[in-house]
């Protein structure tokens, strides 16, 4: 079906120029989507040994691309509800923006699991006979939760920049209730991993605060990117007052983040308790995974924090979006780092370690330190979900008539406490 | 052995492997597999090459491979860890199966349900001693056809057990439930040509499980992680180095 919809754009191009770029991009997504699709029903036909992932390394790729979308969501929350709880009126007009990609994100999120599953026939069974004892329930409930409510929450703003202040309150009340909502769902997708003894990398209590933040940090990056792009294509006009207000909380949710990581680091490197140091001498420069360790803390973290920081750099073009970029990348980082480091440290420090589930002529059946890296399977089906997700935010963009969102109705009457 | 418990009670089922005797052979690795038709590159039951009495974490293996002594001739040492599923009391595996696939038994046996399962591998992102295998994909066997069991097994009529494995699952060790529930002892144990292993009913005092553990000074694995496992292993005691 989503080829359907590539046939259909394409014509469009040679009619008219103005339509000619929206079909090109329509196009381009469902072209991906349908290789996702496809890359989908090879997955489903040969078992997930279509993937990377084996017996040690057994969750990648589609996990920690769905604990970043999780955390991505987020900026949604802090658009909204910042607006209104806090009285930040410069980051209402990217309210409906935020919340629709909140939506989009948590919805993409959620289907990222399914392609993850060895019996998807089966997802059922997580309603009939749900234990109430695994944090993967509550992460189901939550996320369904939050998609129900950002759908609602975008409704209800919707109504209210176009038919003013009859819907106010409930917008108010709505982002009071956002707000715990969006910490819950961060904090239960860290007691995923953060609650599980067996992995020294993940059983930390630091896990929920640091996904609150991170989350803070990309969803925040992301919007600033929606909205710069929506400013350059879509005819949405970004103030400087906004672009103060992202550049600051990217900015402080940045060094938040990188703080709680050198918390983490400095407990580890200062205890030296050998199943911790042997996770961590992973990651720091010299071990195999060190370039997430440079991604997170250079490429995505002091880069960044210089071009929203340092004056000189600040005032070039472009250093918003770049630094915003980069956090988002560095994020991604550390959602990789997460969830590979626990299951690439050996859990068991002899040989010959675990068995891999799979069988190759002249190699091992056994490995002690795992190893991943994902197949074209993983990358093409995360692909399809990520151009499912442009698809969601472009459409609703112009269906929602979001172009507008920075004058008249989300206008300057709540503007009383930064003024 | 003298019974002095009620013979109508739940057995609470427990092995106890002597590391003294352990010689590393791998026998009850490859009859494990034989008897439930382990597919290719499956080890429910596997040896690690240890040094006498280290915790799994203690410290970086001596070699990437198997049998390798650790140390600096001719001050050697080495021992075996037989390691599959502990069927742990307060299992994390159980804790954190999404839709109860994974559930133990009144005899404190683990099992998991090869219809119910859905293949989200959380149980083995939660085991802490990583002994879950799972179908990545269709399983190869080892020519020859069907060994072992050959048959479907069903416990409180979940599929525990079945020859030809199902893609997508998580399978593993089962303590062999198709012999304990008709008062043989897992094939591991019949199979270990050096007697190190011992299975039986913790709670009956005369037994020889209850001996090596409340007398016998056996361990657990990562005891500090409370999972409270049903296997124990009995330490190596060290000889002391003849002066010469």
């Amino acid at each position: 079906m989503a080829t359907d919809t590539a046939t259909v754009a394409l014509p469009a191009r040679g009619a008219r120029p103005s339509i000619s770029r929206i079909g090109l991009w329509y196009a381009a997504l469902a072209l991906l989507g349908a290789l996702g699709l496809a890359a989908w029903v090879y997955e489903l036909r040969t078992g997930l040994a279509a993937t990377g992932m084996r017996d040690v390394v057994s969750w990648g790729m589609y996990i920690f691309t769905f604990a970043f979308f999780i955390g991505l969501s987020a900026g949604g929350l802090i658009m909204a509800s910042s607006a209104e709880v806090f009285g930040i009126a410069a980051l209402r007009p990217l309210s409906r923006l935020g919340v629709l990609s909140a939506a989009a994100c948590v919805a993409v999120a959620g289907l990222m699991i399914i392609p993850d599953l060895g019996r998807p026939d089966r997802i059922l069974n997580l309603f009939v006979h749900p234990n109430w004892t695994s944090p993967l329930i509550w992460d189901i409930l939550i996320i369904s939760v939050y998609f129900v409510f950002s759908v609602v929450d975008l409704a209800v703003l919707q109504r209210h920049a176009t038919a003013g202040a009859r819907w106010h309150r409930r917008m108010q009340v709505l982002a009071y209730v956002g707000l715990p909502t969006a910490v819950l769902l961060h904090s239960i997708t860290a007691w995923i991993f953060g609650l599980q003894i067996a992995r020294a990398w993940w059983n930390t209590a630091l896990m929920a605060p640091l996904f609150v933040v991170s989350a803070i940090l990309s969803g925040t990056a992301l919007v600033t990117l929606l909205a710069l792009a929506a400013h350059r294509w879509g005819g949405l006009t970004l103030a400087d007052d906004t672009r103060r207000w992202l550049r600051g909380l990217i900015a402080v949710s940045l060094i938040v983040d990188l703080f709680f990581v050198g918390c983490d680091y400095i407990t580890v490197l200062w205890g030296n308790v050998p199943a911790d140091r042997s996770a961590l001498d992973l990651v720091l420069p010299g071990g195999p995974w060190s370039w997430t360790f440079w991604v997170e803390w250079v490429a995505g973290g002091v880069v960044p924090l210089a071009l929203l920081l340092v004056p000189r750099l600040r005032r070039l073009p472009g250093s918003l979006g770049v630094a915003a970029a980069l956090a988002v990348v560095g994020v991604f980082a550390f959602r990789i780092e997460l969830v590979v480091i626990g299951f690439v440290n050996p859990l068991t420090q002899y040989p010959p370690g675990n068995a891999l589930g799979t069988y190759d002529r002249g190699t091992s059946s056994f490995e002690l330190t795992g190893r991943y890296s994902p197949t074209w399977v993983e990358f093409a089906i995360v692909a399809g979900l990520v151009a499912l997700f442009a698809a969601i935010v472009t459409v609703g963009y112009r269906r929602l008539r979001l172009r507008g969102a920075g004058t008249a109705a989300d206008g300057p009457d709540r503007a009383g406490v930064r003024s | 052995m003298a019974k002095k418990k009620e013979p109508t009670a739940t057995p609470h089922r427990v092995m106890v492997i002597d590391t003294n005797r352990c010689v590393g052979c791998w026998t009850c690795a490859v009859a494990c597999k034989e008897v439930n038709n382990e597919p290719l590159g499956f080890w429910w039951n596997r040896i690690l090459t240890t040094a006498p009495n280290e915790s799994t974490a203690a410290a970086a293996p001596a070699s990437e491979n198997i049998d390798v002594p650790r140390g600096e001739y001719p001050n050697l040492e080495m021992a075996y860890l037989p390691v599959a599923c502990q069927h742990c009391t307060d299992a994390p595996c159980v804790k954190v199966c999404p839709v109860q696939a994974t559930f133990r038994r009144d005899d404190g046996t683990i099992l998991v349900d090869y219809e119910r399962c859905i293949g989200c591998r959380y149980c083995m992102a939660a085991c802490p001693y990583g002994v879950r295998i799972f179908n990545w994909g269709d399983a190869s066997y080892a020519p020859g056809g069907t060994v072992g069991y050959g048959a479907d097994y069903r416990s409180d009529g979940r599929l525990v057990f079945t020859p030809e494995r199902p893609k997508g699952v998580v399978e593993k060790c089962t303590f062999c439930v198709e012999r304990i529930d008709v008062g043989q002892q897992p094939f591991c144990v019949e199979s270990c040509p050096v007697g190190a292993r011992v299975f039986g009913d913790i709670d009956d005092p005369g037994s020889e499980v209850s001996q090596l553990v409340n007398e016998g000074g056996a361990v657990q694995l990562h005891p500090e992680l409370g999972t409270g496992p049903n296997v124990y292993y009995v330490p190596v005691r060290k000889r002391v180095p003849r002066e010469s």
